[in-house]
């Protein structure tokens, strides 16, 4: 009797952990992992990717503390919350998720896991920071359509120190194609050296009856530039256009009316008012008779 | 056919019908002034207030969004029923030979005329934009139902109007002839004129049966059709509630109830009002409420059809329909249709007391206000439950309640219908004279001797 109250307790107790303990114990073999993934740009820009993707809808902007209000509250990647967590506990805690937060286990490779904590760390206090988010500098982005090899050329300059305007190198040009709901990204580019880049519309893009498609040419949040609307451009395929009615049906339009149908109301019709018009001609003969 | 009489008690007796069947002609006193009156006034208020839809449109009505049927449209298909009477009455009775229904069968025939010419009236007050009328023919569907029931209401109404006029014919030559110095002579003009040189030849009375039977046989079809393409308005949907296959027979049997209480009530009225005791008799009231109770009979067996089935299974969007008819917001007007229109006539009148010619007249009025609103209760509840979920609309679009314009319009179509039987009354005899006259043994040509 008292072992089964002291269980009944202690799953009552383990239930309300889930949601609202402090400790999330990590097992120690977890603990002491190291992160296989090297501390570099590169890793922590792809971290950020990831990052967005995955955690920013419920863990928000770094260092903005708009997570959402959840309980617990899933804290900032700045907080210390966050930073005081070893590497291997935040890859056991990504990877295990629990109550909330989900388990990335089987969405995210155990490589961008730990390149996501590269991320992470890029807002440690205690490391040197390599991404810095710079704000966004003025550019002006040029594109056109090249109709005929399925092309978009694009040219981008941005605004230098000096107030004038420079090609822009290496910047990463979103190409996307305007959809009723919102745009569909179809591709990215690189500007070369000279501030240029050319973007290979795919064979299977799908436009309007006509294969038209809009164009958006956008570069990323770190430049300020109006975005280029390339209208109507003639790159993709011809919508297909399902016949709504092909058949004969009941119900369907004068153009699809089924034969017998038309046949059957013709000939019924037609039947009842030759004999209304013979029921006529005789009220006309006894007209004729009584003149005589 | 009584046995032939001598020359002179023919004479005699014909003078005597003319005289009696002349008398609704002839009869003109401050009440007809004042049932004309009543009529005009009460259809003008009804033509004002559809001046008031022209001009405003559809929204003065309670129709909205979700309810786009409502009383106009439950109106027309009680007309429709009331007018399928003429087809029962003068073509299938006839063609089975039986003899009784002949002496009715043009108050049928005025009834059949008035109700089919309103309904094809009340249909254009229900549309928004009647100048546009002409499009229904112009660019109809002949896939549609609806392309077929504008059809079939305009050829019933003209195979109606040839069923009435050619039995007039003998008729109207007999008053061109024989008629006395009371009737007005403009309508003795019309008389002449309508009556086409009517001599009483063998060969004319040959064509007359020929035509008749004719009609009589293109009517049945036709008859049939119209309230069956009516119902087919509702039945080829899928609304629960309409979604059924035996709403045309279930309609046609409905057709019959409000129809044969339709032509009692005016046989009532002719009989009371213009002396007519000896020609509308306690025999001919006695075999209407036998027929009466017959197709009240039939119309009981669908109505059981129609709710015991889907009662039984209650399907979940059947099921809500179902509950509201039974136990919701029309289970009053439900059970009181059911009940005044059907049980109690049923039960009263298998007895020969309650087919005499005042009980059965009170029963018919009954019997006609609840198939009314049993049409209102096809019509209406079933909009009110769509399948779809009713949102984010305001709170009057999801329930239907006429308005005060609707009220206005539709008691202008029965004041309208009103009219059209009056006029026929006031214009022509109410029983084919002839024929009557040729039942009791008068040969055709004394009928058809000119005035001495």
């Amino acid at each position: 009797m008292k072992k089964q109250i002291i269980l009944t307790l202690v799953i009552a107790l383990m239930s309300v952990s889930q949601g609202f303990a402090q400790e999330w114990l990590v097992p120690d073999d977890q603990k002491t992992l190291t992160n296989p993934s090297e501390y570099n740009l590169s890793n922590v820009k792809k971290g950020k990717d990831l990052y967005i993707k995955n955690c920013k809808s419920c863990h928000g902007d770094p260092g903005k503390h708009n997570g959402l209000p959840l309980v617990p509250a899933p804290p900032d990647v700045v907080s210390e919350k966050m930073q005081n967590n070893t590497d291997g506990e935040l890859h056991f805690k990504i990877t295990k998720g629990r109550g909330g937060m989900p388990q990335f286990e089987g969405t995210i490779s155990d490589d961008d896991r730990w390149r996501l904590i590269n991320f992470i760390r890029n807002f440690d206090p205690s490391r040197e920071q390599l991404l810095v988010d710079a704000p966004p500098k003025k550019a002006k982005l040029l594109a056109s359509v090249n109709e005929v090899e399925k092309k978009v050329e694009i040219f981008a300059e941005v605004e230098s120190a000096n107030g004038s305007f420079v090609t822009l190198t290496d910047a990463t040009v979103k190409i996307s194609a305007k959809k009723a709901f919102g745009n569909l990204p179809i591709g990215e580019v690189l500007t070369n050296a000279d501030g240029r880049a050319e973007y290979k519309i795919p064979e299977t893009l799908i436009g309007d009856e006509n294969g038209m498609v809009n164009i958006v040419v956008q570069l990323d949040e770190a430049y300020v530039t109006d975005n280029v609307v390339l209208d109507a451009a003639k790159v993709g395929q011809l919508k297909p256009q399902p016949k709504l009615i092909k058949k004969e049906i009941l119900w369907s339009t004068n153009e699809n009316i089924q034969t017998w149908l038309l046949l059957s109301y013709l000939g019924a019709v037609g039947a009842a008012w030759a004999a209304i018009a013979y029921v006529v001609f005789q009220i006309f003969k006894i007209w004729r008779l009584g003149k005589e | 056919m009584d046995k032939v009489k001598s020359p002179e008690e023919s004479r005699k007796l014909l003078d005597k019908i003319t005289f009696d069947l002349t008398r609704s002609i002839v009869k003109r006193d401050e009440f007809t002034n004042f049932w004309y009156f009543l009529l005009i006034i009460f259809a003008l208020v009804g033509l004002w207030g559809w001046g008031i839809q022209i001009r405003d449109g559809l929204g003065v009505t309670g129709m909205r969004d979700y309810v786009s049927w409502g009383m106009y449209i439950a109106n027309f298909v009680f007309f429709v029923a009331v007018s399928l009477i003429g087809f029962l009455i003068s073509s299938a009775l006839h063609l089975l030979k039986i003899k009784w229904s002949k002496v009715i069968s043009r108050v049928a025939e005025q009834v059949a005329i008035a109700a089919v010419a309103l309904a094809g009236i009340i249909i254009v007050t229900d549309m928004g934009r009647p100048d546009r009328f002409l499009n229904v023919f112009l660019h109809g569907r002949f896939a549609s139902p609806i392309i077929w029931d504008v059809t079939v209401v305009t050829t019933y109404l003209t195979i109606s109007v040839l069923l009435y006029y050619l039995p007039l014919i003998p008729d109207l030559a007999l008053l061109r002839d024989k008629g006395t110095d009371d009737i007005p002579q403009w309508k003795r003009n019309i008389y002449r004129i309508l009556a086409l040189g009517w001599k009483g030849h063998a060969e004319q009375y040959k064509i007359v049966a020929h035509a008749m039977r004719i009609l009589m046989i293109l009517i049945i079809p036709v008859g049939l059709s119209i309230h069956t393409v009516t119902s087919w308005l509702f039945a080829a949907t899928l609304r629960s509630g309409w979604d059924t296959t035996i709403f045309g027979p279930y309609f046609v049997a409905g057709a019959f109830v409000a129809g044969v209480a339709a032509v009692i009530i005016v046989m009532f009225l002719y009989r009371t009002r213009y002396g007519l005791k000896d020609y509308f008799e306690d025999y001919h009231f006695n075999m209407m409420g036998k027929l009466f109770v017959l197709v009240c009979l039939v119309y009981l067996y669908f109505n059981i059809n129609e709710f015991l089935v889907p009662g039984y299974k209650m399907k979940t969007a059947e099921s809500i329909h179902l509950s509201n008819l039974f136990t919701g917001k029309y289970s009053t007007m439900f059970w009181a249709t059911q009940f005044f229109g059907l049980l109690l006539p049923i039960t009263l009148m298998v007895n020969k007391y309650f087919r005499r010619p005042v009980p059965i007249t009170i029963i018919s009025v009954f019997v006609l206000i609840a198939s009314w609103f049993k049409r209102y209760i096809i019509v209406i509840p079933t909009l009110e439950h769509p399948f779809l979920p009713v949102q984010n609309v305001p709170e009057n679009f999801q329930h239907y309640a006429p308005t005060s314009i609707e009220l206005m319009i539709t008691i202008f179509s029965f004041m309208a219908a009103l009219l059209i039987i009056t006029v026929l009354a006031k214009m022509f005899p109410v029983i084919t004279i002839w024929e009557y006259a040729e039942e009791k043994g008068i040969s055709r040509e004394i009928i058809s001797e000119p005035k001495k």
